[in-house]
């Protein structure tokens, strides 16, 4: 029989280990952490591979946060973040409490079949069919309210409209993401503390406002974050419907990455926008790490 | 008694609302494949068709025969969601594998390395990879996309988790006997992570079939394309009179993402749901 040492195990371990890791690590390092780190670097330079490439510091973050047209696409973005986090978490949570009470189960598999089916198809196919629907003169939409008496919208060719129609259909799209989560939340409300709540006699809402929301908190707050990281990233939805326009209403960041590393070839400024994208996502993420940590030992 | 009857109307209401909107949000879908069987000259016709008015499969002989390389494009897609499934399951089962059950120098924060990933979106890491594909002659393949995904730091995490929850004193007993790590990972842990595996490879397909980002900036030329930066340009290419012709091609497009969500509502709601869940 061979004994194995103990010192023989852990060594054996070790190689076991990094072998096993290596695989990842390389395609992590190479497709991940290198690329980051060049854009870090690439955002403090002016990009020119035949003229040669020089240092510039921060020139390129200053022309981001000086320039009209970049704070326009930046204050964009934001907006539509907002607007889409509120609707994405606020339709996801009514949605979810409305799954919450006493139906049939056919009924409640039906509603997360019909209502999780656009979270997971491409923004891109769902943006063309709702560009047809958005239309001015053939719109499926203008179509039904003009027959209703109606004025008909001019959705998505107008800069009043265009961003809220972008927003109405992201959220269409990703609600049902939300309302899954917020489902799972609320199940774990603990039943005996509703249950004492109903005898007291407190009503629906106060029950929610006192008990339930405090108690889903952390994950309504997770929703938030979670949102938010992936609306500042908007892309393909608004470049099928709109192209970022009329005018650059509804041109967002990654829309202004893409243009200006791969059509104008400004590389470093390029680099400089995703670097500032982001360190605002790292700052939500933070953010939150913190916060969760703190409703955990509560 | 009144209160409860009250109750069982608020009850009613709530069910016929969620009803009239969860049509709404099938709504698109229902559309597009009825459009997809109208003659293409009545395309345009008002009103819209809910309903397929036939099952007239002229439409869809028009996109194969198209200037645009549908079959191609289609491959490609495939091709590149296989590679990438298949990639994934391979490397994070292996790494999960370690993060989750052997002891080694640097371990955990290896692994933080790998959860810190998940932070950065794809517009911080597309310049460098456009610049290195350029140098290397990957641009323009859409194996370069595949490439780019073959791990991920959510897949890693999602095994890790799983692999964790699962008792591991048969892996312990192997080791005694003698068994080495491989052995170990092949013949006792492999075989008990198939829920998280699939899982994992249902999320993964789903996600690299709808990539738009990415495709769009590394894959430029027709035939090297994706089906969801194609879709996009046969809209343009079929503009007016072929809307009937367009709604085919999408129908192909989101047909095995809506047959594999049919097939594993289930797997693919927890999934999915699980894959926001990370942090």
């Amino acid at each position: 029989m061979m004994l194995r040492t103990r010192s023989d195990l852990e060594k054996a371990q070790t190689r076991a280990g990094y072998l096993f890791i290596l695989p990842s690590s390389v395609l992590y390092a190479v497709f991940v952490l290198a690329p980051v780190i060049v854009t870090f670097v690439l955002s403090f330079t002016y990009y020119d591979p035949m003229a040669g490439s020089h240092w510039v510091g921060l020139e390129n973050f200053q022309r981001f946060f000086t320039g009209d047209r970049s704070l326009q696409i930046f204050g964009n973005t934001l907006c539509f973040s907002l607007f889409a986090v509120t609707g994405n978490v606020v339709v996801g949570l009514l949605l979810a409490l409305a799954l919450n009470r006493a139906m049939p189960a056919f009924l409640l598999y039906l509603f997360r079949l019909a209502y999780f089916l656009p979270v997971i198809i491409a923004a891109a196919f769902v943006s063309i069919v709702w560009g047809y629907f958005y239309g001015d003169d053939l719109g499926v939409i203008n179509y039904y309210l003009v027959h209703l008496g109606l004025p008909s919208v001019h959705w998505l060719t107008s800069s009043q409209t265009a961003m809220m129609s972008i927003v109405i259909m992201d959220v269409w799209k990703n609600t049902g993401f939300f309302m899954i989560i917020f489902i799972a939340a609320l199940q774990g409300v603990p039943r005996n503390i509703m249950d004492a709540a109903i005898m007291d006699g407190s009503s629906y809402w106060r029950r929610f406002f006192r008990i339930v929301l405090p108690w889903i908190s952390p994950v309504v707050f997770f929703a938030i974050v979670y949102a938010s990281i992936g609306a500042l990233q908007v892309y393909e939805s608004i470049v099928i419907l709109t192209r970022g326009g009329p005018g650059d209403v509804t041109r967002s960041m990654s829309i202004y990455i893409v243009e200006e590393a791969f059509d104008n070839f400004e590389i470093g400024y390029a680099a400089s926008i995703s670097v500032i994208m982001t360190l605002v996502i790292l700052v939500i993420t933070t953010i939150q790490l913190f916060a969760s940590r703190r409703w955990v030992r509560h | 008694m009144q209160t409860k009857s009250a109750q069982r109307w608020i009850d009613r209401i709530i069910i016929a609302i969620m009803a009239v909107l969860g049509v709404f949000m099938v709504l698109p879908f229902a559309w597009l494949f009825s459009m997809s069987f109208r003659a293409p000259g009545e395309a345009y016709k008002m009103p819209p068709s809910f309903v397929p008015p036939n099952l007239d499969f002229t439409n869809y002989w028009a996109v194969l025969h198209s200037s645009v390389p549908f079959l191609q494009i289609y491959w490609n897609s495939l091709m590149v969601a296989v590679v990438v499934t298949l990639g994934q399951l391979i490397t994070c089962t292996l790494a999960a594998f370690a993060f989750a059950r052997l002891k080694f120098p640097g371990r955990d924060s290896i692994f933080f390395v790998f959860l810190v990933g998940l932070m950065f979106p794809a517009q911080v890491t597309i310049i460098p990879i456009y610049l290195g594909f350029a140098k290397v002659g990957l641009l323009n393949h859409p194996i370069g996309l595949a490439l780019m995904y073959l791990t991920s730091s959510f897949g890693i995490f999602l095994v890790r988790q799983f692999m964790r929850s699962q008792p591991k004193a048969l892996e312990e007993a192997a080791l005694m006997d003698g068994a080495g790590y491989f052995k170990i990972f092949y013949r006792i842990s492999l075989p008990q992570l198939r829920p998280a595996l699939s899982a994992l490879g249902i999320i993964t397909f789903t996600q690299t079939w709808n990539y738009y980002f990415q495709a769009r900036v590394l894959l430029e030329p027709h035939a090297a394309m994706t089906l969801p930066v194609a879709m996009d340009l046969l809209r343009g290419y079929m503009a007016s009179g072929n809307l009937s012709v367009v709604m085919a091609a999408m129908s192909m497009a989101v047909l095995p993402v809506i047959l594999i969500f049919l097939l594993a509502q289930k797997l693919v709601i927890e999934g999915v749901t699980m894959s926001g869940i990370k942090s």
